[in-house]
């Protein structure tokens, strides 16, 4: 999953002009590494789980928390997030 | 990915939750993510529509289009696109001026209608420095940033408050408190929403066509008959819009969020959510 969802992330931010020092991997940060605003968030969940997942998946309690966008979250978390996710569907 | 390819325009757009639709419109310079929180908080009970407006978010950047009525045409073409034959509109700002077209283009099709705090160029032509009771701290930053320009004296501040706040924000300007008073978000991700609403500013004919005032108000008062929810901030710029369509609309139900400025649905999400659920909910609409 997490090779996946580097390769889709990639794709995602290749017209981007990014800085980054090294390829995005699991400790990459969507935030402060990717330079992602909320919109860049909520597109990348509907990218995950219209050509990684073909499906949907409770994404918000990763998202969000208490009514609030999270801080930051890293590639990891998200790839993490999705095996748990499946596992206990 | 969820677009939608309409005569001139591509649109992005997403669904949550189920049940009778409900359709968010943000305003200028924003996106969909701005009602994305609200939107989750009401997905148990309503299949909701959020989508970029043209010119913003993923949507594309036509050259052209950009009065209150096309953007109008936009929503009712997605509509037609998902299927929704009616639905509630809820817009904040500029997105409310949009669902109030397409409520008088398409009556029939607008079940209720939610505006937050929405200027309407028709009855509220111009937007001066001092339609709002104090001017904020960001306001008096912001505008001392563009110091060449009399901001006392200019017809229309609104828009011009978001072009100074994007181009202090790609100057590497952080404004303390700026989330009161602009929808770019924190960050380099700011800096990429900054640029976007300046490149819709330079490359298309938005600045000159926002203004238009859109429907006249004799169809303002004909063709809009369903719920409608009027709540406007009372320190807002826009505030004579929502008391002159008060006046204009019987059944309208007007709430003024006390000291609040235009961006209160961020702030005060648990007041936007019961006024929502309030107008929804009304039991005659049942039937």
């Amino acid at each position: 999953m997490l090779d996946d969802l580097i390769a889709l992330l990639t794709d995602f931010t290749q017209d981007w002009d990014l800085d980054l020092a090294g390829p995005i991997g699991a400790d990459t940060r969507l935030l402060a590494d990717l330079g992602f605003e909320s919109i860049d968030i909520i597109q990348l969940v509907v990218a995950i789980q219209e050509e990684l997942l073909k499906r949907k998946l409770p994404f918000d309690r990763l998202l969000m928390k208490d009514g609030r966008y999270v801080d930051d979250l890293r590639v990891g978390e998200i790839a993490d997030y999705i095996e748990r996710s499946l596992a206990a569907a | 990915m969820a677009y939608a390819d309409l005569p001139g325009v591509r649109l992005a757009y997403q669904q949550l939750g189920e049940g009778p639709d409900l359709i968010f419109v943000h305003g200028l310079g924003a996106n969909r993510a701005y009602w994305f929180p609200i939107a989750l908080q009401l997905q148990a009970r309503y299949r909701i529509t959020l989508f970029d407006l043209r010119g913003h978010g993923y949507s594309s950047r036509p050259a052209s289009g950009y009065r209150p009525q096309d953007f109008a045409l936009d929503l009712l073409g997605l509509m037609d696109h998902l299927g929704i034959a009616e639905a509630a509109l809820a817009g904040h700002s500029y997105g409310g001026a949009a669902a109030l077209e397409a409520a008088v283009m398409a009556p029939a099709r607008v079940r209720e209608l939610a505006l937050f705090d929405a200027r309407i160029a028709r009855l509220q032509p111009l937007m001066r420095l001092h339609d709002a009771p104090r001017i904020s701290a960001v306001e008096h930053r912001l505008a001392a940033g563009l110091p060449a320009l009399d901001w006392a004296r200019l017809p229309q501040v609104g828009y011009l408050f978001l072009e100074a706040a994007a181009r202090q924000c790609l100057a590497g300007v952080s404004l303390a408190g700026q989330a009161e008073a602009v929808p770019f978000g924190e960050g380099r991700g700011a800096q990429r929403a900054a640029r976007a609403w300046l490149d819709l500013l330079e490359q298309t004919r938005a600045r000159e066509q926002m203004d238009d005032p859109g429907a006249s108000v004799e169809q303002l008062r004909s063709r809009l008959t369903q719920p409608v929810l009027l709540m406007y901030g009372g320190a807002s710029r826009c505030r004579p819009s929502g008391l002159a369509l008060q006046a204009l609309l019987p059944q309208a139900r007007y709430e003024e969020i006390a000291e609040a400025g235009h961006f209160f649905p961020t702030r005060q999400p648990e007041r936007v959510l019961a006024g929502l659920r309030a107008l929804l909910d009304t039991p005659a609409l049942a039937a």
